[in-house]
């Protein structure tokens, strides 16, 4: 029973001092601030359903701001990556190697890519005709190989410093060659790689065909002499490549 | 009969203005005096009442019935209150030491003593109690709280809370020549 009175006591609190804190007064807040709260409740149920979880004082505009700046990241990182890949893809190889097997063989395992760069890049021009003439052999590469290797050697022996082997290579061949493994090229080298390429192209187009296609043109059209030039420069070049007769006639001085 | 405060505060979660109304009706003058004798001045009592109301009414969703909406008012005007004490470089762990208050306000008990009104002399003690224990004694006095719910709604526990009952009580009889 006392302490049922305790508790009551305690409730209630002691009544002089309720009638002295009573006394102080009955404050109120002020009219307009009733008005300012009471708006702003009706304001919150009529824009916002009751919110699960409570603002946290970031503004409604954050999240849609914080997805635009997202998504314009998402965008021009893609066009970024379409913009440089092309850029390197689009390389035509050099020196002719459109015409060689193993240029179109893209299920080769990848020991083998990583080991055919430095057997084209590093082999000098008469190797290099031998490859083309070469099928598409791993094992017969190998054999081409030797030599590249071995002259890729010697200006380490020679004490010239252990230059990776990558950097011997010319910027398009690296380029056309191994683009999946090497990084994205920095933007301002394109150009200059560009340009690079198309001067390998138009060389890669002239086939000995054209080639005297082009003397014949020139021998009839009474150039003798730049035809003859041509002729003898293209026999340096070719000179394993037989002249049809046809051929024969229309290109050599009558 | 009337509406309890927690069924209204569930209409109103609910989209029911007036239900907001009658509870803002109920319990403005309290919560207004309560903010008033922690802190003060008018300018900020104003302020930080229009605040609570505010995180009141944007906490509406997480609101559950599971205490006296008393309860969950004044937790929310607790918390107000404790962040103005801490902008205003009182720390929460001193709230209740009465040397550091007392000295900021230039308490002097004799001068409490020598006041001749007995009211000015309540209205003073109580301005010079330490902030929890004056808490305690405003939730005691104006939301009719008992020392659970003092406890539950200052975020101590119920020791502490009847602790600072008793202080407060003790202190504001002194005050009125009662102790």
């Amino acid at each position: 029973m006392a302490e049922s009175d305790k508790e009551r006591a305690e409730r209630v609190g002691d009544p002089k001092l309720q009638s002295a804190y009573r006394a102080l007064g009955a404050e109120e807040p002020p009219h307009a601030l009733d008005e300012k709260v009471l708006a702003a409740s009706r304001r919150a149920i009529e824009v916002h359903p009751a919110p699960l979880v409570a603002p946290t004082g970031r503004r409604s505009w954050s999240v849609p701001l914080a997805a635009a700046a997202i998504l314009a990241l998402a965008v021009g990182v893609t066009l970024h990556m379409q913009i440089e890949q092309p850029g390197i893809e689009g390389l035509p190889p050099a020196g002719g190697e459109r015409d060689r097997p193993e240029a179109v063989e893209s299920s080769s395992p990848p020991a083998a890519k990583v080991e055919k760069p430095a057997i084209a890049a590093s082999a000098p021009p008469a190797a290099r005709a031998e490859t083309r003439a070469k099928p598409a052999d791993p094992a017969a590469e190998a054999v081409v190989a030797s030599p590249a290797k071995e002259k890729t050697a010697e200006p380490a022996a020679a004490g010239q410093g252990a230059v990776p082997e990558r950097e011997e290579r010319a910027p398009v061949e690296s380029a056309s060659r191994d683009i999946g493994s090497f990084p994205p090229l920095p933007r301002a080298a394109a150009p200059a790689l560009a340009k690079r390429a198309d001067a390998a192209a138009q060389a890669a187009a002239d086939t000995p065909e054209r080639e005297l296609e082009r003397i014949a043109g020139l021998r009839k059209q009474g150039r003798h002499d730049e035809a003859d030039k041509a002729l003898a420069e293209f026999r340096k070049r070719h000179p394993d490549f037989k002249i049809p007769d046809a051929m024969l006639e229309r290109v050599e001085r009558r | 009969m009337a509406a309890g405060d927690e069924q209204l505060m569930l209409a109103y979660r609910e989209g029911d203005a007036g239900a907001f109304e009658e509870l803002y009706r109920r319990h403005k003058g309290g919560l207004f005096r309560f903010v008033l004798r922690s802190v003060r001045e008018r300018s900020v009592a104003e302020e930080l009442y229009q605040e609570i109301w505010m995180r009141a009414i944007e906490a509406r969703g997480r609101y559950e019935p599971q205490a006296k909406f008393t309860t969950w008012l004044y937790t929310i005007a607790h918390h107000r209150l404790v962040d103005h004490w801490r902008k205003k470089g009182l720390q929460v762990v001193s709230l209740d030491a009465e040397s550091e208050f007392s000295a900021q306000a230039g308490f002097e008990p004799q001068g409490i003593l020598e006041a001749k009104q007995g009211l000015e002399r309540f209205a003073r003690a109580l301005e010079l109690l330490p902030p929890a224990q004056r808490e305690a004694f405003l939730l005691h006095h104006e939301a009719e709280m008992s020392v659970a719910e003092i406890a539950r709604a200052t975020g101590s526990n119920e020791e502490a809370a009847k602790s600072r009952l008793r202080y407060a009580t003790a202190k504001l009889k002194e005050a009125l020549g009662d102790g």
